[in-house]
């Protein structure tokens, strides 16, 4: 086991001044500074390594990360009420992890999302399965750069909420009969009076509801990841390959 | 009932659902969700239980027939009483001392709880937010295009002011040692007997032969 002092070593923060001095002292070894004239210009204290998965408190960071966004999730239907836009936001933690921590960390922040929203309404629990499918998705467009400007996310957002649809209809056709909330036994009610068969219906139902909502949710994350320090950014270790910046 | 350990009570709120699921409707289903009724009535919970599960009746009505209402109402009635009731029953922060005497690594627990520390904390923050936002003048009124912006005006400041705070919390753990697959000694363990064990066997048992009766 590493010592607690190797593990404070691992992240090392710096001055602009002395970084070239820290890499001629430090960089021997395989995590030596790698130089960016682009981050080493922009901040006045950087860390000496982005977040590797290796050292202990990169991944006490990004085991905070969990509840922090799982937290976000289940906090922005404030916002979202204060709006009266019929949008739900609840997959917003799961891709902002996803996009900062990588696919692990989203996944677990889906399941954490789903089992404390469970407790304040049931009919959360069996959708996890749409929050870990949402959380491999936002991998994959975070390794493609898709936040890398709204022009790419939004439409990636429109293709989770299609898979997001797909993934949950059988979910709720067979746990709930399509009544999962009201808005979608409503739209489920117009799908059946438009002619459409029961699963048709229900698809259609759970459509309307996660097309507009995940493209929303994909463009409020990108903004995020934007709107974050590069500082900050490069501290996670997906948030700059996911804005197309590394 | 309340004095029951953790996973216990876990498996019933588990088991209820599972076995209104897959035993036959609706005579299955309306077993299972007199039990979890009881069960919500010893709690003081009957009413939330009831309120929460009544617009699912109604929207099925809506959308099924008569047989198909009954048959998946009562399944969802007897999930919802039976979260509604462990909620009620099982305090978050025994479920963490359970966890952790149980051998789960301290960072799981973690999660879990911070999770349920945090919800409160960052609504709070969010109404704060929404009232400053308004003093600016921001309006939540209009077309869906200046809903939107108003949205993204209430949400970043939430969600970054959030992120902000990870590392804070990464120092002030890292320095109570809870690294991952750290072990920590709960100082109140709740008592988990003999009987209890075979309980929760015996349910997991049930769920399993009523499906395997189901399938044959």
């Amino acid at each position: 086991m590493r010592s607690h002092a190797s593990r404070s070593r691992s992240w090392r923060e710096t001055s602009c001044r002395c970084a070239a001095r820290s890499a001629r002292t430090i960089g021997a070894g395989s995590r030596s500074v790698v130089t960016r004239p682009d981050w080493f210009g922009a901040c006045g204290y950087i860390y000496l390594w982005r977040d590797s998965g290796e050292s202990g408190l990169v991944s006490i960071r990004l085991l905070v990360l969990i509840p922090v966004a799982a937290a976000i999730s289940l906090a922005l239907s404030a916002a979202v009420d204060a709006v009266a836009l019929p949008l739900f936001l609840d997959t917003t933690g799961t891709i902002l992890a996803t996009a900062l921590g990588g696919p692990v960390v989203g996944i677990s922040t889906g399941v954490v999302t789903s089992a404390v929203n469970s407790l304040r309404n049931p009919t959360f629990w069996p959708f996890v399965a749409v929050q870990v499918i949402v959380a491999l998705y936002a991998w994959m467009a975070a390794r493609a750069g898709l936040f890398r400007s709204f022009k790419t996310a939004v439409p990636a957002g429109f293709g989770l909420g299609v898979i997001a649809a797909l993934t949950s209809t059988p979910i709720s056709y067979l746990v709930f009969g399509c009544t999962t909330t009201g808005g979608i036994a409503l739209t489920t009610a117009l799908g059946k009076a438009l002619g459409l068969p029961p699963l048709g219906a229900c698809f259609f139902g759970s459509f309307l509801a996660d097309f507009g909502d995940k493209a929303v949710t994909f463009a409020l994350v990108t903004s995020v990841l934007h709107g974050l320090s590069r500082r900050t950014a490069a501290r996670f270790p997906w948030a700059l390959r996911a804005i197309g910046a590394a | 009932m309340t004095r029951l350990h953790p996973f216990t009570l876990l498996a019933i709120a588990a088991a209820l659902p599972a076995l209104a699921w897959i035993l036959p409707a609706p005579a299955g289903g309306l077993a299972m969700a007199v039990v979890a009724l009881a069960l919500a009535l010893t709690t003081g919970v009957f009413r939330t239980a009831v309120f929460t599960a009544a617009p699912f009746w109604l929207f099925l009505l809506l959308l099924h027939d008569i047989p198909t209402t009954v048959a998946i109402g009562l399944r969802i009635t007897t999930m919802v009483s039976s979260f509604v009731w462990v909620v009620a029953a099982l305090p978050p922060p025994r479920l963490v001392e359970a966890m952790v005497a149980a051998g789960w690594s301290a960072s799981a627990a973690y999660v879990f709880a911070a999770t349920l520390s945090a919800v409160p904390v960052l609504r709070a923050r969010a109404g704060r937010i929404a009232d400053a936002q308004r003093c600016r003048g921001l309006s939540p009124r209009g077309g869906p295009v200046q809903r939107l912006r108003a949205l993204r005006a209430l949400a970043m400041p939430l969600i970054l002011s959030a992120l902000h705070e990870v590392d804070e919390r990464g120092l002030a753990l890292e320095t109570r040692r809870l690294v991952p697959g750290a072990r920590r000694t709960p100082l109140a363990p709740p008592s988990d007997h003999a009987v209890e064990r075979v309980t929760r066997w015996a349910l997991a048992a049930a769920c399993a032969a009523a499906l395997a009766w189901r399938l044959r």
